[in-house]
């Protein structure tokens, strides 16, 4: 086997609740999608603290995926709505930390939501492919 | 960290073929093995089996591991066991790690073996590093309150009380509806055994009626949940039945009373039922209920807050002498407002909004014309209270507002004067109003009905001030003295010889006196005496008369019908035109000029400013003009002492009508400055006699007087309702308008104000008529009962809230709402029932005859991917057959068809039911029919369809359809689900924690799931579903301890500076306290970790979620390995 491409690596937060329970239907569904997210499970994407998705590119992410209940579903009543503000502060800091915006994105998926949760994982894996590596470490030559 | 080495153990699940058919095991395992304080790593066939965890048990003691991690299936599922096995093995169960192999990796990479195996190690690496900064922790018990609260009434919920309070736990049984029983108690018989649903379902539900242990809680729902595991906090919110159910004996001479009807949702919409209601006989608790939704908009709207609903209804019972006493409650005038009112009550109808509102003015002319011509108005004098007649009440001014006033008080039995100092009484109703638009018979009656009740009105009688009327020993005085002045233009030649002020010139009209016009009339202004003045000046002989406005037709604030009418009888309107000189020749007006106008941005009324537009003047030659711009108060009408405001108005407190004399209200045009309406001024007059009432007893004019009508939420319009519009009504030929007085619109016949009538939708319901009140011998009604809202203490909860039946009236499908014939299969379980409407005969609908042909279409709804509804119904197809049965027993003759995509039959006893359907002669056709027409003579349908067994095109003619449709989720499922946070799944049930082995618990610890809440189910296991739920909080309950996971916030006070900003965030306010005081309450803190993620100090960390176990993790995702894979 002699492949070479490049294969992004996505830190990809979930709630205990939602999102983590639409990954798991994703595969009890046999869902396909591909394997570049390694699920990060906490309790609430409440608890996803800025500094952890800033970790997360230091430490080589071509991409972070933060996801939690849809708002008003969150388990923990409000808590997705901080992660959303959170988000939003992330996302203009983005460029300063100079990349590319799409390389953080929200995904809000139902302990239902299989299909969404798979879709979403694709979608993101071909938009960081297109990206290239991370610009924040060694060798990275993308945006 | 004191621990000596960090020993990790990993093991690798194959999960048989499931994770090992795709991800290299083996591989994973020598990887693992080789990761930095790894001692010990393995795979195994099925790592939760009792070998399996011996194997992790026996690795642990022999390896001396101090931290474990399992790469199995889904955490969600296998956490606890893996926790409690590592715990067996002597060590913290949380010092352990759970990767899933299986849903996040086998199953989902299926097709790159390669890539799943990286992942799979991937996924390793990262646990192994989280492991190892886990710490040990210690579950904390907190105290369960052995008490349930059971939410929903059906079978399912009623099993799972009666099974909780049997073991001895108090229960809360919370039901929406004011019975229990739920749909099973609508059914007629249930399959297999084809037994009668309610007589095996009615002594259950009369048992936990009685059960000491069982709060029976019906008509209430659920508020609001809080709290935790073992401590819940529920509000319920318990509706008001308005009826004191301690009184109630259900004997239903309220619903003999009660006038309204409205569609029976009981009965599936076949039939009605009255706003008190009890849903069906065997009701638990027997009681009634008083079904009112809050007052309707017309109601609302209407300034006298006439009762507008039950004025209606009662009409449209024909009970037309009632309706009249509901109309008077709230004022004298049902003939005079009948006829001049601007009725707002009928621009905020609610079957406006569907296609036309209700013609309410119309209607209540109705009720006071019949009431005439049918004799004399029958009205018994008033008893004066001896207490109350004390104080005498004068009211200055004859006018509605006075009247209106007058009116209310002598009612509350006090004495009253009513000083007018006109020939006589009525004020603008005589004096500026046109005899064609309210004859003054119908005027005379009314203040008649005044009159006959004890108030003495003074005519020719002018007050010149309070003193005067103190003096005479009136001990509150009302002013409604009007504003009869009208407004002048202030444009040159407006003194000519031929111009007139509108109000100056209907009242010279009305009193009887000539008035010369000419040929040839222009009237000024927009509003009603603008239009009064034109049709005036027509019937007066005038040829041409032009009414100029200077907005547009819209702007217009005269009653549409009346401009319509005008414009009938010729008169001419001039839009957008400003006069600004009145021409005289001799002193005596020869012309107009005016100017053209256009609109510019809305003014504070909204309506949009009218702006000249330069060198645009046009002459108009005129004979006569008549300004009505308006009406202002005039200065004899104030009172001396009164205080003007600035306009010259009379200056009111604007809620309780006091002048700034104490005891001296006033109200109408004299308080507006000529601005409002009839309708206004004779509420005004109302509210001033609410106050004198409130002064004259020493009451506080204020408190509590705002009384709050609670306006209705949800109006149903379903699609059953026919589109329709209010008749139109018969008017005076159109040469005998303009030649004389005589009343231009002629009421309403009595077909067809009862059809005009049966259009109102009873949006509230109930219509406060209060002919309950009367019929009860018990004194049990009591419409003034309010909502209630419990709090409840418990320990655990159980939700069996059920399904609703797909109504399919929405598509419409196969005809279903438009031909009368096709029926759901609800329907016609409601139609063999005994106790429904047909008392047990399948009769259909269109001709109440028993089918000779029955056809039944299965999977309405159900099955279907169009409506995102792609599941069985579960029950549809031995019900159709059960149904078929019934049919063919009573009526062996009657052929019966049941076309289906598959007829399944699962578990035992149900294929006997289609056996015995089949041998009764039952048809079953394979194949959903395409379509279905209806026969427009007979009403019989032809259903199409393919046979998909023969090929055959099927054609076949039917009596009856009967579609069996699908289950769907409740209404409020989401909201409820939202409230206990517990999740629904793709089609919008609650979703279970496991599908297989934890079907009744959700994910919210206490909080279990009964019955067709989950999804479709028969009866026996919405059963066994409400006793399994009870069993599982029973095993919650019992203990009397729960073990919560240790998973909480902890502050470190030392770095906290009291931003507050964890305290403001907590959803469960578990965060209390300042300083070093600042703590964390665990049974209440969720473990979210919202606080941590805010906390600009770092003071907040999450126990087993802490910042330093997660960022080596994350580290450990973004930098395995290169990101080119070779």
């Amino acid at each position: 086997m002699t492949r070479k491409r490049f294969e992004p690596k996505i830190v990809a937060f979930t709630c205990n609740w939602c999102s983590y329970g639409g990954a798991d239907l994703a595969g009890i569904s046999r869902i396909q999608h591909p394997p570049n997210a390694k699920v990060i499970r906490l309790m609430c994407s409440g608890r996803v603290d800025p500094v952890m998705v800033i970790e997360a590119f230091k430490g080589g992410a071509d991409g972070v995926m933060v996801t939690g209940c849809h708002p008003g579903d969150c388990h923990y009543a409000t808590g997705n709505y901080r992660t959303q503000v959170r988000f939003d502060a992330l996302q203009m800091a983005m460029k300063t930390m100079g990349l590319h915006p799409d390389r953080l994105k929200l995904l809000w998926a139902s302990a239902s939501e299989g299909q969404q949760w798979a879709e979403g994982i694709t979608e993101m894996t071909e938009s960081i492919r297109l990206l290239g590596p991370s610009p924040l470490k060694a060798g990275g030559a993308g945006k | 960290m004191s621990e000596p080495e960090l020993r990790v153990g990993v093991f690798i699940c194959h999960c048989g073929l499931n994770i090992a058919g795709t991800v290299d095991c083996e591989r994973v395992a020598k990887y693992a093995l080789n990761l930095p304080d790894v001692a010990y790593a393995v795979d195994l066939l099925f790592a939760c089996s009792d070998d399996g965890q011996e194997n992790i048990k026996q690795a642990i003691r022999e390896y001396s591991l101090n931290r474990v991690v399992v790469a199995s299936c889904t955490p969600r599922t296998h956490e606890p066991v893996f926790r409690a096995c590592v715990e067996e093995a002597g060590l913290n169960r949380y010092l352990y790690d759970q990767v899933n192999l299986r849903e996040h990796v086998s199953w989902v990479h299926m097709d790159d073996h390669d890539l799943a195996t990286m992942k799979a190690e991937e996924l390793i690496a990262m646990a192994v590093e989280r492991v190892k900064y886990l710490e040990p922790l210690e579950r904390k018990a907190v105290d369960v309150i052995q008490s349930a609260a059971v939410i929903g009434g059906g079978v399912a919920g009623i099993s799972a009380a009666l099974d909780l309070a049997n073991a001895g736990f108090e229960t809360h049984l919370i039901e929406s509806r004011p019975t229990i029983g739920g749909q099973m108690a609508l059914l007629d018989k249930v399959f297999p055994q084809n037994d009668c649903a309610i007589c095996i379902l009615g002594p259950i539900m009369s048992k936990v009626g009685q059960h000491p242990k069982i709060n029976l809680m019906t008509y209430s729902e659920l508020d609001s949940v809080d709290g935790y595991v073992g401590n819940f906090r529920l509000k319920v919110r318990k509706k008001s039945p308005y009826i004191n159910y301690d009184k109630c004996n259900g004997c239903g001479d309220c619903e003999k009373a009660c006038p309204v009807s409205v569609k029976n949702d009981y009965e599936f919409g076949l039939a009605t039922r009255r706003a008190a209601y009890r849903p069906f006989p065997q009701a638990v608790p027997n009681k009634y209920t008083i079904d009112k939704r809050g007052t309707s908009a017309c109601k609302i709207a209407c300034p006298a807050h006439v009762n507008v609903q039950a004025f209606i209804i009662l009409l449209k019972e024909e009970r037309f002498d009632e309706a009249l006493e509901i109309y008077r409650k709230s004022s004298p005038f049902a003939g005079t407002l009948g006829r001049v009112c601007t009725n707002p009550c009928q621009l905020e109808c609610e079957r406006g909004k569907y296609d036309e509102s209700v013609s309410i003015r119309n209607l209540h002319r109705f009720l006071a014309d019949y009431e005439r011509e049918a004799g004399e108005i029958k009205i018994d004098p008033i008893v004066p209270n001896k207490k109350k007649a004390k104080k005498p009440i004068a009211i200055v001014g004859a006018g509605p507002a006075g009247l209106a006033c007058a009116y209310d008080l002598v009612r509350e039995g006090y004495s009253v004067t009513v000083f007018e100092a006109r020939k006589k009484a009525g004020g603008l109703l005589r004096y500026g109003i046109p005899e064609y638009r309210l004859p003054r018979d119908i005027l005379d009656d009314e203040i008649g009905i005044i009159k006959k009740l004890g108030v003495t009105i003074k005519t020719g009688s002018k007050i010149e001030s309070i003193e005067e009327l103190r003096s005479q020993g009136f001990k509150a005085i009302f002013v409604g003295t009007g504003a009869p002045g009208s407004r002048k233009m202030n444009i040159k030649g407006e003194n000519a010889k031929g111009v007139h002020h509108a109000l100056a010139f209907l009242d010279k009209v009305n009193s009887g006196k000539t008035v010369e016009i000419g040929r040839n009339v222009a009237v000024i202004g927009g509003g009603n005496a603008a239009i009064d003045a034109a049709r005036t000046a027509r019937r007066l002989g005038a040829k041409k008369v032009t009414i100029v406005y200077r907005r547009s037709r819209e702007e217009m604030p005269a009653i549409s019908s009346e401009i319509d009418a005008a414009e009938e009888e010729g008169v001419k309107i001039a839009l957008l035109a400003n006069p600004v000189e009145v021409i005289e020749k001799n002193k005596q007006v020869s012309g107009m000029k005016c100017v053209r106008m256009k609109l510019g941005k809305p003014d504070d009324t909204g309506r949009r400013r009218p702006i000249p537009i330069p060198d645009s003047e046009f002459k108009m030659s005129v004979d006569n003009v008549i300004i009505a711009i308006g009406q202002e108060v005039t200065a004899d009408a104030l009172l001396t002492q009164l205080e003007p405001t600035m306009w010259g108005s009379l200056e009111v407190n604007p809620v309780t009508l006091q002048t700034n004399m104490k005891g001296v209200f006033g109200g109408g045009a004299v308080v507006l400055g000529g601005g409002g309406t009839v309708v206004e001024a004779v509420a005004a007059g109302k509210e001033a006699a609410k106050s004198i009432d409130r002064y004259l007893k020493d009451e506080d004019l204020l408190e509590g007087r705002e009384e709050y009508l609670k306006p209705i939420e949800n109006i149903e319009i379903d699609g059953s309702i026919k589109m329709s519009y209010a008749p139109v009504m018969r008017t005076l030929s159109k040469s005998k308008r303009t030649t004389s007085f005589g009343e231009v619109e002629l009421g309403f016949k009595e077909a067809v104000a009862l059809a005009e009538a049966e259009r109102c939708l009873s949006c509230g319901v109930c219509c406060e008529c209060e002919k309950c009140v009367e019929a009860c011998k018990l004194e049990a009604v009591d419409h003034s009962l309010q909502d209630e809202i419990v709090e409840l203490n418990i320990g655990t909860i159980i939700v069996a809230t059920g399904f609703k039946v797909h109504d399919p009236i929405e598509t419409r499908e196969f005809g279903y709402g438009t031909f009368e014939n096709v029926i759901t299969n609800a329907q016609l379980e409601r139609l063999t029932n005994a106790a429904g409407p047909t008392q047990g005969k399948p009769y259909r609908p269109s001709d109440h005859t028993v089918p000779k042909r029955v056809a039944f279409v299965q999977c309405v709804g159900s099955r279907d991917r169009r409506f995102n509804q792609d599941y069985c119904c579960y029950i549809g197809c031995e019900n159709s057959l059960k149904q078929a049965i019934q049919i063919k027993e009573k009526y062996p003759k009657t052929e019966v068809t049941v076309y289906a995509m598959d007829i399944r039959t699962h578990g035992l006893g149900y294929e006997g039911l289609y056996r015995r359907a089949r041998e009764k002669g039952v048809v079953v056709v394979k194949g959903r029919p395409s379509e279905i027409e209806e026969d427009p003579e007979t009403k019989s349908l032809v259903v199409l369809a393919e046979d998909l067994y023969t090929g055959a095109r099927l054609e076949t003619t039917t009596d009856l359809v009967v579609l069996a449709t699908a289950l769907l989720p409740n209404d409020n499922t989401a909201e409820l689900a939202r409230k206990l946070k517990v999740s629904t799944g793709e089609y919008g049930f609650l979703m279970e924690a496991h599908p297989k082995l934890r079907p009744v618990d959700s994910f919210q610890d206490g909080v279990f799931l009964a019955g067709a809440v989950l999804g479709p189910m028969d009866i026996p296991k919405a059963v066994a579903y409400g006793k399994g739920a009870a069993a599982g909080a029973q095993a919650l309950m019992a203990p009397g301890v729960f073990y919560v996971e240790p998973i909480y916030a902890e502050i470190d006070t030392e770095r906290c500076f009291d931003c507050d900003l964890c305290t403001d965030l907590c959803p469960y306010f578990a965060i209390t306290g300042t300083g070093e005081e600042r703590r964390v309450m665990f049974e209440l803190c969720q473990g979210c970790g919202t606080c941590a993620a805010a906390c600009p100090k770092n003071a907040i960390d999450m126990r087993h979620y802490r910042k330093q176990q997660i960022i080596p993790q994350i580290l450990a995702a973004a930098s395995v390995r290169g990101e080119l894979i070779p």
